[in-house]
């Protein structure tokens, strides 16, 4: 018994980890192997892992800066309509003035900026709405997109498509595989048992307990079947093929955010200020700076996120973008972030937008229709918000709260005013 | 569990280098053999916008099944067209599908999606709408969009000369979607034949909008034809000046570009069509809209089967047109079929064989 | 009173959450016609028997038995309660600040003519009520309009409404200023006369001894004892022992103040309201500060000492329009709350829930976050000296908590009153202002806080203390200034203070000089 709480507790980064992602991630492997089992084993191809990787990039991408938009308190519902303007002025740039694809890209970046530094101006300094500014923004930046790009289609030059479309070169001896990709398979799994180790080593400067070493072992052993198994599908899919460029610019991104948001005092910021504002204000945040920095970043990853697709898609279309924002915000919010701001994960928000796309991609492989392919994707985020909501109307205080608490201690706390663990102090107040 | 989840996959793991055949390896567009007479055959369509492409999915289904493939038919969602679409392309090669056949949603935009089903082998052909910008589409099969553009622009022309034998004559013009690239062809088709007398001054354009971007409705979207349509009315034609006719790419449009002029209380005008739609078609029995096209998508579809069938046997499919359709990366190779003009006169006739018009031309 | 009926009994009621005992066999014999109070710590139990009377915790998620009027009884929800005659008016007001007084009082119990609402019979009906309450409003007056003391008699009005036998108060005088107080309490005594009967229950044990007929103590979910006030001679040292199981000798810490030099002071301190331009909240405002001195300032409700303290604190209130701020000797301009920090200042905030703590967040990550670059490097936490910091504070204030992982929701008003004061001498300020640092705390967390605060006086600091507990005050502070209607009407070395000199300085603008 106390092994499994050990499990539960400890599996998926202790103390911090959110708990509905946990859930989410169970959700993730289920639904993983539902589709294995029902496709005869087609969802884990090679083919099929590089084509969901390439095709939902983009989403992901959006889901990072979505993620911080709605833990600040905020909503973007432009970023559709950004990404589409952004790639056609980048294909028409590029088309007409024969930009070379990494200056296209760079401009591209820039008017994401340029977008971002506008919207967060209105939110932030203004103090209008985020729903409005950005609503206001979806259409003009639609609008934006038809006006240069006459409604048409714009193709990109082949550089350019390598950001949506292309894949790590073959180099080095014929090994069956892409080396490249099993190169960066291996520095994965250095990097998941350096940092495994190195939180053992925090937690035990902090006094605090460390988890038994059988379960860092699990944990590690978990997580480099993961890295191996997926480089080994990654690596090994048709010559040519491998990690998608595009997930790589996904994973440093995550890896990145992840970082910022967690551990710098920029990140935490924004927590506080969706947490509680005034709160916040009046701890010195600066709030009007945050709010600005959020929207602006939300812009230029949807810029990037526009490129991404055109380059994938080889042309700029006026039709890039149409309802992405919903995609990015069902992501977030499945992903455990909650609606009135303050709280969320990078990785949770990115599990949730993986569960998103490998229903969807299991339903298509199956043959199930769009329109049965929307309604579930409805139903899935219709429960997995109100399977929070569920949880705190039952007297628990909050998602973290509640969830936090099996996994905390190994024991129900006694009744109140003798609840101590580790208290040396024991003192006999009152709270 | 995740650790049992991740060892029994790991046990599944392997490299698929060793199966594929490399992408260059053929080196011609289709596959130098045949392949099993129960492959897998995708369809990808777009949205469900117009019943044609209802109907030929249907048509697909069944056809395929009943020629003894397994089908995959999809249609792309109504909000997220292409993204959807490319997702549905890329289910399809996952799955390993012997052909496909695209009805795409944007020309321009399946390139990569398309470079992937080359190389693992499958073969593209192109219905109705020919995918642009890539080497790696095999075949084209449609009806012959010019003459459709052609034989829209001489009914254009009879109709109004059975209602006003001496010209000039003022009419407006209305193209597709600027993603769909039958849309230019269409127009093109139809100025092919009213240009000669635009430039004579027999016909004269009331707006003077006659370049394909001013006319064109994003999306074949009815209600962007219905805008356009009462604006012209605004602009140009608030007064007693009369609308003659107006060149309409398909009945939806048309029946859009109708509702508009009645309801500005104007005389209706020669309104052109195509796809032959139900509603359209009543339409012309009702004497309102003049004239339809009718690209039977029965004929379109069994054709595109009978594609498949001799791919399956490892024989080169029939192809009547090797030089019209460049997509801009190399001309593809094309089976092209006649389409028909529809008017009153002829309505009962061109739809003798279909059994949901035929009963609405009695009478 | 002991003779009268029992109107209402619980009998061993048992309520568990989960991981927690909120309730252990709980007994409370409430007779008719009586002020009963129950008295308890913070997380005593006090409100979840509330909620288990009420039907706000349904029959069947608690064991034990309600016997009403002589009968068992089984509420499911609150209207169950409400048809029985029972309403509770919880601390937080269930009042829609939007509407108006008639609204509010026959919200959800509307008087029906037609399918329709029967306006009419319900402002005569609400005129009746609220002069049974001693109200004095225009019956259209919206809710938002009116004081927190009249928005308490609406609620009471409301109760009425709904034909109350049973009325129970959660805290009703915690955000009262002493004469609404006074006005509820004789209201209640009033409305004993009429057969009412009614549950109140108090931090302010004064309130309780005076108005209170039988008192039951509640401690750690248990019961302790039940006291007839008048039979038994209760007084306050004799319920405090009763709510902590021991003798409190003192309210307050015994402190030797050592007092240095003047260091920061204010001049003409003049700010005008955030939205109307017209209205001053603070008018010439001047006053210091001693190293190692707290000072008090003494203010009714509304009288600007929140927004006084606010606004200095880098005008995070109103509109700054003149005064100077000095520092050492030397003036400082504080224009945002970043400077106002960096200069060595701190504000405890009145409301630790609204806008002292982000209550997402866990208790070391609210200990730190007011001055994160002390945690980090190059922008980086270091999650090490984060946790040890918070660890060191935990120790040293006593926060009652298995770890500093924890959600500071979880803790006790009490508790998380600590946290807020260790994010805030985490920042090493100089000068301290603490807005009500004990309110809604229980007598044993007071005298710790208490405690605390003249630690931080004997490390050399200044401390503003602001309070509308003229003792609390009195027994605490070194010196006390009295402000009204935003400006400093006179300053009192403690030796000096009483309550009534303090009172009519709080409540008139006469000014006497200011050394």
């Amino acid at each position: 018994m106390s092994r499994i709480k050990d499990l539960q507790k400890n599996l998926f980064g202790g103390t911090t980890s959110n708990a509905r992602q946990f859930g989410m991630i169970f959700t993730l492997v289920a639904i993983v192997l539902l589709f294995q089992i029902w496709t005869n084993g087609l969802t884990l191809t090679s083919g099929n892992l590089i084509a969901v990787v390439s095709q939902y990039s983009y989403i992901l991408i959006l889901a990072i800066g979505m993620l911080m938009v709605i833990v600040a308190g905020h909503i973007d519902l432009s970023v559709g309509s950004v990404a589409a303007f952004t790639g056609i002025v980048v294909a028409k740039a590029m088309q007409e003035f024969s930009l070379p694809w990494p200056v296209g890209i760079l401009l591209g970046l820039a008017v994401g900026a340029l977008i971002g530094a506008w919207q967060g101006f209105w939110v932030a300094y203004v103090g209008v709405p985020a729903f409005i500014v950005t609503l206001a923004g979806m259409l003009l930046f639609r609008g934006g997109n038809q006006y240069i790009g006459n409604a048409d289609t714009v193709p990109v030059p082949e550089g350019f498509r390598a950001i949506g479309a292309g894949f790590l070169p073959e180099v080095g001896p014929d090994t069956g595989y892409n080396n490249l990709t099993l190169l960066l398979g291996l520095a994965a799994c250095a990097a998941v048992i350096w940092r495994e180790l190195k939180s053992r080593q925090t937690r035990r400067e902090m006094n605090a307990d460390v988890a038994p070493m059988w379960i860092s072992v699990l944990r590690m052993a978990v997580m480099v079947g993961v890295i191996v198994f997926a480089t080994l599908r990654f690596a090994g899919g048709r010559v040519g093929t491998s990690l998608p460029i595009s997930g790589i610019i996904l994973i440093g991104l995550v890896l990145v955010y992840s970082h910022y948001t967690r551990n710098t005092i920029g990140g935490r910021h924004i927590y506080a200020v969706g947490g509680n504002s005034r709160a916040a204000e009046l701890s010195g945040v600066k709030l009007k700076r945050v709010n600005f920095l959020v929207m602006m970043n939300m812009s230029v990853l949807a810029a990037l996120a526009g490129m991404i697709f055109v380059a994938r898609s080889s042309a700029s279309g006026p039709q890039d973008g149409l309802s992405w924002e919903l995609d990015a915000i069902a992501a977030v919010f499945i992903g455990g972030a909650a609606v009135s701001g303050g709280l969320g994960t990078i990785s949770g928000s990115i599990v949730g937008g993986l569960v998103m796309a490998l229903l969807n991609n299991g339903l298509q492989l199956e043959g199930v229709g769009s329109d049965m392919v929307q309604i579930i994707k409805g139903l899935v985020l219709l429960l997995a918000v109100a399977f929070d909501v569920y949880n705190k109307s039952q007297g628990r205080f909050s998602i973290i709260g509640t969830l936090m608490r099996p996994f905390r201690r190994d024991d129900p706390p006694p009744p109140t005013g003798t609840t101590s663990l580790t208290d040396a102090g024991k003192a006999p107040v009152s709270g | 569990m995740i650790g049992v989840a991740a060892l029994l996959t790991l046990s599944a793991c392997g490299s698929e280098r060793e199966g594929a055949a490399p992408a260059d390896a053929g080196g011609s567009a289709a596959p130098a053999k045949g392949f099993a007479a129960d492959a897998l055959i995708g369809v990808a369509l777009p949205s469900k916008t117009s019943e044609n492409w209802v109907l030929a999915g249907d048509l697909f289904t069944n056809g395929l099944k009943e020629a003894g493939f397994t089908s995959d038919v999809q249609y792309a969602g109504a909000s997220t067209t292409v993204a959807d679409q490319q997702a549905q392309i890329s289910a399809m090669v996952t799955k390993g599908a012997k052909v496909i056949v695209i009805g795409a949603t944007d020309a321009a935009q399946l390139t990569t999606q398309v470079k992937q089903a080359k190389e693992a082998g499958a073969t593209v052909i192109a219905y109705d709408r020919l995918i642009t910008n890539t080497p790696d589409v095999d075949y084209y099969i449609a009806f012959d969009n010019f003459k459709v553009g052609q034989l829209q622009g001489q009914a254009l022309l009879d109709g109004m000369k059975a209602k006003k034998p001496e010209g000039p004559w003022t009419i407006e013009l209305f193209s597709g979607s600027p993603d769909d690239n039958n849309a230019g062809v269409f127009f093109n088709g139809a100025m092919d034949v009213l240009k000669p007398l635009i430039d004579k001054g027999d016909v004269v354009v009331g707006s003077g909008q006659t370049d394909v971007k001013q006319t064109a409705i994003q999306g074949w979207k009815a209600e962007g034809a219905q805008q356009r349509m009462d604006s012209l009315i605004t602009s140009t034609y608030n007064g007693d000046k009369k609308l003659d006719g107006v060149l309409s790419p398909n009945d939806t449009l048309a029946r859009a570009i109708i509702t508009s002029v009645k309801g500005a209380g104007k005389d209706i005008p020669v309104v052109t069509g195509q796809d032959s739609e139900v509603e359209s078609v009543k339409s012309i029995m009702a004497g309102e809209q003049y004239s339809t096209i009718n690209k039977d998508t029965r004929k379109l579809v069994a054709e595109t089967i009978g594609m498949v069938k001799s791919l399956q046997a490892g024989n080169e499919p029939t192809i009547n047109d090797k030089e019209s359709y460049d997509n801009g990366v190399k001309v593809v190779p094309s089976y092209l079929l006649p389409p028909v003009i529809v008017t009153k006169d002829n309505a009962a006739e061109a739809y003798a064989n279909d059994p949901k018009l035929a009963p609405l031309t009695q009478g | 009173m002991r003779s009268a009926p029992v109107l209402l009994e619980m009998r061993s009621i048992t309520k568990t959450f989960p991981g927690v005992t909120a309730l252990a066999d709980v007994n409370l014999e409430v007779r008719q016609g009586e002020i009963h109070a129950i008295c308890g710590e913070n997380g005593a139990g006090k409100s979840t028997l509330m909620k288990v009377l009420s039907g706000v915790h349904p029959h069947g998620t608690y064991t034990g038995e309600i016997v009403y009027q002589g009968e068992p009884v089984r509420f499911s929800d609150i209207r169950a309660s409400e048809h029985a005659g029972i309403v509770i008016i919880h601390q937080e007001l269930a009042l829609v600040p939007g509407m108006s007084i008639t609204e509010n009082i026959f919200l959800g119990n509307e008087p029906r003519k037609r399918g329709g609402i029967d306006w009419k019979a319900a402002q005569r009906r609400a005129l009746e009520l609220m002069a049974e309450v001693g109200l004095q409003e225009d019956p259209d007056t919206l809710v938002k309009d009116i004081g927190v003391g009249k928005q308490q008699l609406v609620e009471i009005a409301k109760a009425f409404a709904k034909d109350v036998r049973l009325l129970i108060l959660d805290e009703p005088t915690a955000a009262l200023n002493e004469a609404d107080s006074r006005h509820l309490l004789d209201l209640l005594r009033g409305i004993r006369g009429r057969g009412v009967t009614s549950i109140i229950i108090s931090h302010k044990l004064n309130e309780i001894e005076a108005v209170a007929d039988t008192i039951t103590i509640l401690r750690d979910g248990r019961t302790i004892e039940s006291l007839d006030v008048k039979a038994d001679g209760v007084n306050e040292d004799r319920i405090v022992r009763g709510m902590v199981g021991r003798e409190l000798h003192s309210r307050f810490p015994d402190h030797t103040p050592n007092i240095g030099e003047v260091f920061f002071e204010v001049r003409d301190w003049t700010v005008r309201h955030p939205i109307s331009a017209d209205r001053l909240v603070c008018k010439g405002s001047s006053f210091n500060v001693r190293r190692g001195e707290i000072v008090g300032f003494a203010g009714l409700m509304g009288a600007g000492r929140t927004e006084l303290a606010m606004s200095l604190f880098g005008r995070s209130y109103g509109v700054y329009l003149s005064g100077q701020i000095f520092k050492d000797g030397e003036e400082v301009r504080l224009r945002t709350v970043s400077e106002a920090i960096d200069h060595g200042l701190a504000y405890v905030s009145e409301d630790r829930k609204a806008i002292g703590l982000n209550l997402l967040d866990d208790i070391k990550t609210s200990m730190v976050a007011a001055k994160l670059p002390k945690v980090a490097h190059h922008g980086v936490i270091d999650q090490v000296r984060e946790y040890r910091y918070a660890e060191e504070y935990r120790q040293s204030l006593r926060v009652k908590t298995p770890s500093v992982d924890e959600g500071v929701t979880k803790l006790s008003g009490g508790n998380q009153q600590k946290v807020v004061l260790a994010k805030w001498m985490f920042t090493d300020p100089d000068l301290l202002i603490l807005d009500e640092p004990t309110r809604g705390i229980d007598v044993g967390a007071k005298y710790e806080i208490y405690g605390i605060i003249q630690r931080l006086a004997d490390q050399g600091k200044g401390v503003i203390v602001i309070s509308s507990e003229l003792p609390e005050l009195i027994g605490l502070c070194d010196r006390i200034y009295t402000v009204f209607e935003g400006t400093v009407t006179g300053e009192v070395p403690r030796a000096e203070a009483d309550p009534e000199h303090l009172m009519k300085q709080m409540t008139s603008t006469k000014k006497t000089p200011i050394r």
